[in-house]
This record gives C-alpha cells, sequence and structure tokens, in this order.
C-alpha cells in the first residue's frame, strides 16, 4: 500500500490508459486504485442551494425543536454551552468527511472498506438496526393528529406509500429531494423566525445566547442518574444524529461536488434503465499539479461556507427560536414547565402547543405543531432517502452479484424494503406509541458518531495524498470529537448503569 | 416600471405568507379574531412591501441572485420596521396606544436579531421560487436578464459536469477499443 506519498504510476493497472501511455493511479488500501482525473472548477464560495440541505433537514429535528429547549427550561439558559459545542463539532466533522468525498467520489463507507473492511460492515449493520424503525415519522405523525384530529397511523402509513412512490416516479432523486426540502426548511425557517418574534423577547434571546457561553457550567442535578443520559442524548442529537453526516458524502456525490462529477447520479426505479454505468472506484486529482490545487482550494472555500453559515447558522437559529418560544410558553403557563419536566414528549410538546392556544385559540397551538409535524416529514424524507442511499453504494461495491442489478435498483430494493417493514412495525409492532420506539436507539445512534470521528481519521489521514490531508488542528478537533461522544455514552454507562435519554 | 414589478410575486408571496402566520399568533396574546385579522393584515401588507422591494431591487441588479449578506442587511433594517409597523397599527386601531414590549431600541433590537433568521429562510425560497417565475415571463426583458444571469451559473456548473462525464465516456471507449483490437 502506497498512501504516503501523492499519486503514482500504476505499474500493474492499465485502466482506461491513452495508447503507449500508462494510466496514473492512486493506491489507498487494498482496493481498486483510483485513476487520476481532472477536478472540475469549484462554483462561487458564497451561495445558498446545495447538498446542505441535506443535512439542515436531517439535522433540525428533535434535539433543536424539543430537547434543548427543554433543557434550557430544566436547567437554564447556561446549559446550552455544550449545544454549542455539539454543533460547532458537526460543521468540523461536515468538513472532514467532505474532504474524502470531494476528493475521491467515494463515500465515507468506501473510505472505511479501504481502511478496514469489516468497519464499513459495522457501519452497514448499525444502519439497519437503528433507521429501520419508523420512529421519526411517528413523531411528526403524532403532531398532524393533535391538528387534524386524523389517527397518527393512518398518517404514517400512507407517509410511507407515498415517500416510495415519489421516490420512485423521480427522474433523478437528488434534484427532486433537494428543492422539497428546500421549500420545506425555507417554510420552517421563515415560519419559525416570525414565532419567536411574535412571542420573544429580548431578555429570552440574550439569555439564550449568553447562556452558549457558560463554559463548563453543569449544575448538581445534571450530574444525576435521571439527567446526565438526557444530557448526552440531548448532545448526540444538537446538529446530525447518528449516521447522518455519514450519508451526508453520498449526497455531496450526486451534487457532483468535486470529483463526484464523475460518479453518475441515482435515478427513480421508473428511471432505472436510463442509468450511466456507475463505477467501480472512485476518482483522485492530481495534488502535485498547482492548478488543480487551486481548484481543491475553491471546492473548499464552498464547502466552508456551507458548514458554517448554511448548517451551523440554521441549525442554531432554529434552536435559539424554539427556545425563546419555549421561554414564552412557561412564562405565560406555569404548568407547562412541571409538564416539561416530567420527560414524556408527546405530552410535553402538546403542552407547549397548548400553552399557545390557551390563551383564545388553538389556531396558534395549531401553528407550533404543524412546525413539529414539519420537521417529522423533513426527517423522513432526508431519512428514507439517505438510508437507502447508504445500504445501495455499500451493497452495490461490496456484495457479490450486486453491480447486476444496478445503483438505483438496490436504491429501490432497500427504499420498499425499509417502507415495508416500516408499515408492517406501525400496524403489528411495539404498541407503546411513537415515543417508545425512538428512544431505545439513542445509544447505537451515539456509538456510532464516535465511531465515525475514528474512521474519518483513519480514512483522510492513510487514504488521502499528502497534500490534500487534514492539518493537525483539525485532526484534534475530530479526535475531541470522538472522545466526546464515547467518553460521554461510557461514563453514564458505567457511572450510572444508564446509556442515553 | 411595469416590467420590474411582475418580477416581485416571488418576494411579496413569501412576505404576505410570512406575514399571514401571525393571525394566528396574535391570539397569544388573547385578543380575539378583530385583533388577529389587524396582527395579520399590518405584516402580511410590511413584509410583502418589504419582499416585493427586494424582488425588484435584484431584478434592477442592485442584489445577486442567491448572495446572502446583502439580502442579510436588507431585512436587518426591513424586518424590525416590519414589526414596528405591525405593534403600531394594532396597538392603535385596537386599544388606542402602542405597547413595546423593552422599549423602542430593545422591541427594535430584538427584532434586529430574529431578522438574520427570517432573511436566511426568506432566501432560500426566493431562491427557489424566482427562477420558476422567471421562466413564465416570457415578454419581460428585465426577466428575461435575471433568468440569464441564473442561466450562467446553472450553465457553467451543468458544463462542467458534463464535460468530465463526457471525457470518463470517451475514456472508456477508447479502453474497450483497446480491448477489442487485442
Amino acid at each position: 500500500m502506497d498512501t504516503s506519498k501523492t499519486p503514482v504510476p500504476a505499474e500493474a493497472s492499465q485502466v482506461n490508459a491513452a495508447p503507449g501511455q500508462e494510466e496514473r493511479v492512486w493506491r489507498a488500501g487494498g482496493l481498486e486504485p483510483m485513476p487520476i482525473r481532472t477536478l472540475p472548477d469549484a462554483p462561487p464560495s458564497i451561495h445558498i442551494l446545495g447538498p446542505t440541505v441535506f443535512l439542515v433537514a436531517l439535522g433540525v429535528g428533535m434535539g433543536e425543536s424539543y430537547m434543548w429547549p427543554r433543557l434550557v427550561l430544566l436547567f437554564g439558559p447556561e446549559i446550552r454551552w455544550l449545544f454549542l459545542i455539539g454543533v460547532t463539532l458537526q460543521a468540523v466533522v461536515m468538513l472532514e468527511m467532505a474532504r474524502y468525498a470531494m476528493a475521491t467520489g467515494e463515500s465515507i463507507f468506501f473510505g472505511a472498506a479501504r481502511v478496514f473492511k469489516p468497519l464499513m460492515w459495522f457501519f452497514f449493520v448499525v444502519a439497519i438496526l437503528v433507521y429501520i424503525w419508523p420512529g421519526h415519522l411517528s413523531a411528526g405523525a403524532a403532531a398532524l393528529e393533535q391538528i387534524t384530529g386524523i389517527p397518527w397511523l393512518v398518517t404514517a402509513c400512507i407517509g410511507l406509500v407515498l415517500v416510495g412512490v415519489v421516490f420512485s416516479l423521480a427522474k433523478v432523486i437528488y434534484n427532486l429531494l433537494e428543492s422539497l426540502l428546500s421549500i420545506l426548511i425555507g417554510t420552517l425557517v421563515v415560519g419559525t423566525a416570525v414565532v419567536a418574534a411574535m412571542v420573544g423577547t429580548w431578555g429570552d434571546v440574550t439569555s439564550t445566547i449568553t447562556g452558549m457561553f457558560a463554559f463548563g457550567y453543569l449544575p448538581d442535578q445534571a450530574l444525576t442518574a435521571a439527567w446526565f443520559p438526557v444530557i448526552v442524548g440531548s448532545i448526540a442529537f444538537a446538529g446530525p444524529s447518528g449516521m447522518q453526516q455519514m450519508w451526508y458524502t453520498l449526497h455531496l456525490r450526486d451534487s457532483g461536488a468535486g470529483m463526484g462529477s464523475h460518479i453518475p447520479t441515482i435515478r427513480g426505479l421508473r428511471h432505472a434503465g436510463e442509468e450511466e454505468v456507475m463505477p467501480a472506484r472512485g476518482f483522485m486529482f492530481d495534488t502535485d499539479n498547482p492548478e488543480e490545487m487551486r481548484k481543491w482550494k475553491g471546492w473548499r472555500r464552498w464547502v466552508t461556507f456551507d458548514a458554517f453559515l448554511l448548517f451551523w447558522g440554521i441549525t442554531m437559529l432554529v434552536t435559539v427560536s424554539f427556545t425563546v418560544i419555549a421561554q414564552a410558553a412557561a412564562r405565560n403557563t406555569p404548568g407547562v414547565r412541571a409538564v416539561i419536566e416530567t420527560g414524556d414528549r408527546e405530552v410535553a410538546l402538546n403542552a407547549m402547543a397548548n400553552s399557545f392556544a390557551s390563551a383564545g385559540s388553538s389556531v396558534l397551538g395549531a401553528v407550533f405543531l404543524g412546525f413539529i409535524a414539519l420537521i417529522g416529514l423533513n426527517a423522513t424524507l432526508g431519512l428514507f432517502d439517505s438510508f437507502s442511499r447508504g445500504q445501495a453504494d455499500m451493497s452495490f461495491h461490496f456484495v457479490r452479484g450486486a453491480k447486476k442489478l444496478g445503483m438505483s435498483r438496490l436504491y429501490a430494493a432497500f427504499l420498499w424494503g425499509v417502507i415495508g417493514f416500516g408499515i408492517l412495525i406501525l400496524l403489528f409492532g411495539p404498541a407503546d406509541g411513537p415515543s417508545g420506539i425512538l428512544d431505545t436507539l439513542a445509544f447505537l445512534s451515539t456509538f456510532a458518531m464516535g465511531a465515525y470521528c475514528v474512521t474519518l481519521l483513519l480514512v483522510n489521514n492513510r487514504m488521502l495524498p499528502k497534500p490534500i490531508r487534514p492539518k493537525i488542528w483539525t485532526n484534534l478537533i475530530i479526535g475531541f470529537g470522538a472522545v466526546f461522544y464515547l467518553g460521554m455514552l461510557f461514563y453514564s454507562l458505567f457511572a450510572f448503569g444508564v446509556v442515553v435519554g | 416600471m411595469r416590467h420590474l414589478t411582475e418580477l416581485a410575486l416571488p418576494g411579496s408571496l413569501i412576505g404576505v405568507v410570512a406575514g399571514a402566520m401571525a393571525g394566528g399568533l396574535t391570539l397569544l396574546a388573547g385578543q380575539p379574531a378583530g385583533w388577529a385579522a389587524v396582527s395579520a393584515l399590518a405584516l402580511a401588507l410590511a413584509l410583502g412591501l418589504l419582499g416585493t422591494g427586494y424582488s425588484m431591487l435584484l431584478g434592477h441588479g442592485l442584489f445577486r441572485p442567491g448572495v446572502f449578506a446583502p439580502a442579510g442587511l436588507y431585512w436587518l433594517a426591513g424586518f424590525p420596521l416590519a414589526r414596528l409597523f405591525q405593534e403600531t397599527v394594532t396597538g392603535l386601531t385596537i386599544h388606542g396606544q402602542i405597547y413595546l414590549p423593552g422599549g423602542v431600541g430593545g422591541f427594535l433590537a430584538y427584532q434586529a436579531i430574529v431578522s438574520l433568521g427570517f432573511a436566511i429562510g426568506f432566501i432560500w425560497l426566493h431562491e427557489r421560487l424566482m427562477p420558476h417565475w422567471l421562466m413564465r415571463l416570457k415578454g419581460n426583458p428585465k426577466a428575461r436578464e435575471l433568468l440569464a444571469t441564473y442561466v450562467v451559473h446553472a450553465e457553467s456548473m451543468w458544463t462542467a459536469k458534463e464535460r468530465r462525464r463526457a471525457q470518463v465516456r470517451a475514456q472508456r471507449a477508447q479502453s474497450r477499443a483497446q480491448r477489442g483490437a487485442r
């Protein structure tokens, strides 16, 4: 294995070489070497639309709308310094995920397989265990039930089938999903801003923001068996949780970012026949060429803008807005604080909605629950697509005979598989309501986050040419991430005998 | 002027819808439907006008498509004023007096902070809706001009992507031909 130098000519492989010319490749791990190709020019760094929409759609979820506002009501705004660390860490993770995906056009799963194939299979299994359950859908559907009166089970089942049909009919799934999520997130951001503007006060927002800088604040009550696991769970849910960052590498590739422009896009089942042939590995650019390195820097600027303005900014904004709304709710209806403290998510969300509605009409409560339903819809669309994308990618490259099916058909198989299983579970599975489904998976989800930090360190430092490897400070932050997630998870386990809440 | 006005629909639509959300929210204060209607109307009018202004300035070339900073500054000034207008109109219509939580300074400062969030959501939606609307305005030279800037950006992305793909296909075909010759 030669991973310590910039791309070298291959001795044996003559992949796509011109007559009489030796194909240049980059050898990374024991898998097929990556042929050297040209890096496309980077788009302008300041932009508004792009693959980050997926990460925002996945990231802005229950953590932002419920878990953190709840912790603020319980422990005060100072507890938010942990949220700041969690989201900032996720922004750096996003940049590092993008490093490998943009340099090679491969997913981080492929990168993990280049380091050690069982590592990739670990993520394959964790994805199935964690994401096959339809909990994310049931949370939004339960909120919709409060508004419309339609039983959540009916909405959830119809929603599942609808998602499958839409993704199967789409010509290019990425384009459809980017448009759809952009409209949904735009509405959510505009809506929460207007709500926060009308119900909040200067005091709410300053205490919420200044609380983010109270580094080290941990009240005694937080360090108990009852609350520490909840805090760990909330940190894991600050921004994208579980494997969502890993799936972002697949969206980056499909959007044509960096060397992803050499890889065909995934099509809906109806258009699977029009799919171009998916290469068996990614590509590398010539890191010895100053012109190529200039373009690479352009791509890094592009993704840095995504990470810090769009991802970090929007996630922070939505959570600040929801915290302000929760503080206003607690002020208007004192009883809501006690309900939120009990920890039943649905009861607490309804209580927050009712505190608005009790003033005169159910309209405001419906608006609040509408946002929760919207968040559920975003998460469902994003998670179903991402799960199917990730599993299809790993199966296509590493399951014998899967290439014959093609990437689009594999995608459809996983999509309809997870939809079918979801409907069965909703109809005949554990009947303990929507909350019960989501909470039990928190341990694996948090563990995967620590594991992908370790994977990132290995992949980016061993599988990429030296000139484009991460700097020492970046490695230190990602290393801190691994210690942070795994350390808190195991401390909770050993000190309190509880995983995460 | 007519041509510029035609461009304004996406911005005004987003502003009006966002403002109409206020209808339900005013009920928080325990006010009857009349209050809610006045409140929604006032904010929808103010945000709708500001949204119209944004789209028109974009058509005029003052803003560039998809660039955040100028839009952020525009709403930093516009959003607090829209909220001030709403509070003033509803306060005077219903009670004959204005009450601003935290005083004028505190109120405007708070609204300015929230405006950044509104600006991100607004521009995000605007960038999605505007190109589709421009494609419908076939006889409008301003729309054609603005659409051209969107198209130039999209084309540069598309051609770069297609060029790379064509290279990959050509290389593959060449390698297949080589194997066939052997």
